[in-house]
């Protein structure tokens, strides 16, 4: 500040501006650079390569790729996906890798199925049921892994398959219809042309995103996530913090099961292993975005978009059926293998750090 | 010299003239310096290492030990000029010494593989070939063990675990397996503090094997911190101080004074640390504290003390901080601030109770790295920063963080840059900032400047002594005798579990601690006990 009043002594004019550059000097190139870092290609690399994907789809399949109802298509095929893909992003930041979410799911499509069909409770009360099952679900692995000291890797492995045994048991190995035609509205009704499920991921999304960014909360997920120990010296109690991890987890996959039950009317045993995967490599893929290496919801929202558009696009312009795994893992394993080079300084990525700097100078000179 | 031979390495040719009777030495080191940036870690030291003998080398942490240790191991280079030869398999003349196969290191950690059985870890140091592939004998192998285990004196059950042996022998075993396949008697061992984790009286078990091997022809290097050990093993011993080799005489020429004195060094001069200390009620009450090596202490700290905790390793200092604020679970004992007692192992109840802990392992326990500066800092605290439903105002935490970034002026004050980037001085500022942050009753420290550069170090000293003076009882527990004699009102020392002396007041001089700590067996003059 006195520098910027001797600034003002000597420019009469415009002395106060002078003192106000200074001031704000620095925030002004701060601010700027920030955005630059913010908005470059190795912060959010999905956005860039989904916008290249649509130009280039656009070019390929013009008549079906850029219609409204392949883009409507495209939001309800996988709205399911992204809320299971979000939550997968809470245990995951506490640390816990949840392997069951995919059978989490399954158990919520059965139970419902089941609760309103064989059981003839009422709607509302069979969902609520299926929810406390998932958070029941929730429950076991927090103990499994804090008392018990499972790695969450085996506690979750174990988990999925008593889970689906449980799944096959209580539908006999059969699909449970559900001739409800208001369940079947809660995940095929619409709302301005679209379907529930894409609000409720956004609703699930928001909520996610507002507790693990800006809460103390969810302050205190990440910190378990990365340093359990610090965490802990630092008077977090790291197992209720993972208790309230795995049970929204467990809740958030039975709802998702829920909305697949009455999108199918039916609650069928074998959509499990349809769910884990996709919703780990967004997590995966999310996290080299925005935050560079932490899990984080807008970046799984991203990953999910990057994924469904690629293999939409692809399909549309008549790739073999093939084509959308293979989409999926290869830009998986480039996502986070760039990502992962970017940020190891040294050693095995030297070489490539080397010819991603010199292109850097050459483009400067 | 040489001019024309730029780049030519230039090895001076060792004259055998000066080689005393007792023949040509298993390892000649001349003129080793080692500079890091800002330090100059080793200078010029020369020693000789001949068969049969024990060397011992002492010297204070930042003393040059363990720098010396890693360029025989050859982690570090040494700065050129320097040159270390090592005896030739005929045991005759002196080979450049990047021919390492005739030195043998047992590092503090041995690395043995605790699930597998003597025999088997023994097996794993052999080069392996396609015989490893057809069945083997293994009645044979455990004999094989079992032989090598007799050479150095011990009898060892090789099919056991290793896991299930105590410290000393799985040391033996380290030491067995370093021998292993030597063609020669003559190598040489290098042994780097190797008793710091062994329980009582045990050492003599290792040094038996130790004595034996080099009675039969091998040269020993023992890097120790304790003077009582050294008169059991070594013959010779050399003092580091700064890098140079301050004192070298037969252990039996230099009395505990001498090589104290020799350790620490001529220049102690008084602290200008203030000691106008306005003590109030006690804070911290520990009774009867007792852990794995802990063995029943007795403290109290007032508030406004700063009370140090010295003691070598393995005297249960180092797990003193981790029991007081339950980081680690007590076995025995009660911990209790301002009258309010605090259960075992319970680390929030000690956090509700206004204590905080700077703990050794900063990565691992300190610090969040992956957690950027303004995340650390108010992690400890998040109740004062939050708002309604737990969310966290950006601009509150924003401003918090920069507050306590100038206070404890870290560099570069970034707060949204991972801990990871910064320095190790700049991160123990953080995680002390942490605590500072939550006003701490009692505020608990293990090393906190361990890996800290100097000017941090008068900084963070300057932060402790500003805490003590609000009010705050302050534990140090330090490795480190100059630390303590600069930061503390009074010093505990500890020895085998139990304290065995206490300094007060004026009466604490880097000297003075040493001297306790290293050989708590001295009549203690000054000590108020």
């Amino acid at each position: 500040m006195t520098t910027g009043v001797q600034a003002g002594s000597t420019e009469d004019n415009d002395g106060v501006t002078s003192a106000q550059q200074r001031a704000h000097l620095p925030e002004g190139p701060t601010r700027w650079s920030k955005f630059k870092r913010d908005a470059s290609f190795r912060n959010v690399s999905g956005l860039y390569i989904i916008a290249i994907m649509i130009v280039i789809f656009w070019i390929w399949e013009p008549n079906t790729f850029m219609t409204s109802l392949s883009w409507k298509l495209l939001l309800d095929n996988q709205a399911i996906s992204a809320i299971v893909a979000v939550t997968v992003v809470v245990p995951l930041s506490a640390g816990i890798v949840d392997l069951a979410v995919g059978a989490e799911v399954g158990l919520g499509s059965i139970l419902v199925a089941w609760f309103i069909t064989d059981r003839s409770l009422s709607i509302p009360l069979s969902i609520t049921l299926a929810l406390v099952a998932g958070a029941v679900v929730g429950v076991i692995v927090t103990l499994l892994v804090v008392k018990a000291r499972i790695n969450s890797f085996i506690a979750t492995l174990a988990m999925s398959s008593i889970l689906l045994a449980v799944i096959t048991w209580i539908g006999g190995g059969e699909s449970i219809l559900v001739s409800s035609l208001s369940f079947a509205k809660i995940a095929t009704g619409e709302l301005f042309g679209i379907v529930y499920p894409v609000y409720f991921a956004a609703i699930i999304s928001l909520v996610i995103w507002y507790v693990l960014e800006h809460t103390s909360y969810g302050r205190r997920v990440y910190a378990t996530g990365a340093n359990p120990e610090a965490a802990r010296l630092a008077g977090i109690r790291t197992s209720r913090v993972i208790l309230g991890a795995t049970v929204t987890c467990g809740v958030l996959t039975a709802f998702a099961g829920v909305l697949t039950a009455s999108q199918l009317s039916t609650g069928d045993p074998t959509i499990s292993s349809g769910f884990l995967l996709p919703a780990f490599a967004a997590a995966f893929l999310g996290s080299t975005q925005f935050k560079g290496g932490r899990f984080n919801v807008g970046g799984t929202l991203v990953a999910v978009a990057l994924l469904a558009i690629g293999v939409e696009g692809l399909s549309l312009g008549g790739a073999p059926v093939w084509t959308p795994n293979m989409f999926n893992g290869v830009v998986l394993l480039l996502a986070v293998g760039f990502a992962q080079v970017q940020r190891s300084p040294r050693k095995r990525t030297a070489a490539i750090s080397r010819v991603i700097n010199s292109l850097g100078v050459r483009q400067k000179g | 010299m040489a001019v024309g031979n730029e780049g030519v390495p230039h090895f001076p040719l060792v004259g055998y003239s000066d080689v005393p009777d007792k023949g040509v030495p298993l390892l000649r080191v001349r003129d080793v310096s080692k500079s890091f940036p800002g330090t100059r870690a080793l200078d010029s030291v020369s020693f000789d290492l001949y068969r049969g003998e024990v060397l011992a080398i002492v010297g204070q942490n930042g003393s040059g030990k363990s720098t010396m240790v890693k360029i025989l191991a050859g982690v570090h280079q040494p700065d050129p000029g320097g040159q270390i030869e090592v005896v030739d398999p005929g045991g005759t003349g002196l080979l450049h010494g990047d021919r390492r196969d005739q030195l043998h290191f047992i590092h503090q950690d041995l690395g043995l593989i605790e699930m597998l059985s003597t025999t088997e870890n023994l097996d794993l140091a052999r080069p392996l070939g396609f015989r490893d592939l057809l069945p083997g004998s293994r009645r044979g192998e455990h004999a094989r063990a079992t032989a090598l285990l007799a050479r150095a004196g011990a009898r060892i059950n090789v099919r056991m675990p290793v896991a299930l042996l105590s410290p000393a022998e799985r040391t033996i075993v380290a030491l067995a397996r370093a021998m292993d396949g030597w063609t020669h008697p003559d190598g040489i061992l290098v042994l780097d503090e190797p008793t710091a984790s062994f329980h009582t009286n045990e050492a003599n078990l290792l040094f038996d094997a130790v004595r034996q091997v080099a009675a039969s022809g091998a040269g020993v290097l023992f890097i120790s911190h304790r003077l009582d050990e050294i008169r059991a093993i070594a013959d010779r011993v050399i003092v580091l101080r700064d890098g140079k080799i301050v004192l070298e005489c037969p252990v039996h020429e230099a009395d505990d004074a001498t090589l104290v004195h020799a350790i620490v060094g001529g220049q102690l001069e008084a602290m200008d640390v203030s000691r106008d200390v306005t003590v109030g009620d006690v804070r911290l009450k520990v009774t009867d504290l007792a852990g794995m090596r802990l063995q029943g202490m007795s403290l109290e700290i007032r508030a406004g003390e700063v009370v140090g905790v010295s003691g070598v390793l393995g005297s249960g200092r180092e797990e003193l901080a981790p029991l007081v604020f339950g980081a680690r679970p007590r076995t025995a004992g009660s911990v209790a601030v301002d009258g309010t007692d605090l259960g075992s192992g319970d680390v929030a109840a000690a956090i509700d109770a206004g204590m905080g802990l700077v703990p050794a392992d900063r990565a691992r326990q300190g610090a969040i790295l992956l957690m950027n500066v303004r995340e650390n800092l108010t992690l400890a605290n998040l109740r004062s920063v939050q708002s309604r439903l737990g969310w966290l105002p950006r601009r509150r935490e924003n401003a918090e963080a920069s507050r306590w970034m100038s206070a404890v002026s870290l560099r570069p004050p970034h707060p949204e840059r991972r801990l990871a980037q910064f320095s190790g001085g700049n991160q123990q500022k953080v995680v002390l900032a942490k605590w500072l942050r939550t006003e701490p009753r009692v505020l608990v420290l293990d090393e906190p400047t361990a890996g800290v550069d100097v000017g941090a170090k008068v900084a963070i000293y300057e932060l402790i002594r500003e805490a003590a003076r609000r009010g705050t009882a302050v534990l140090v527990c330090s490795s480190d005798t100059k630390e303590l004699a600069e930061l503390c009102d009074r010093v505990v020392v500890l020895d085998r579990g139990h304290v065995v002396g206490e300094l007060v007041g004026s009466d604490v001089t880097e000297e003075s601690v040493l001297h306790l700590s290293l050989d708590p067996s001295l009549p203690k003059e000054r000590v108020v006990s």
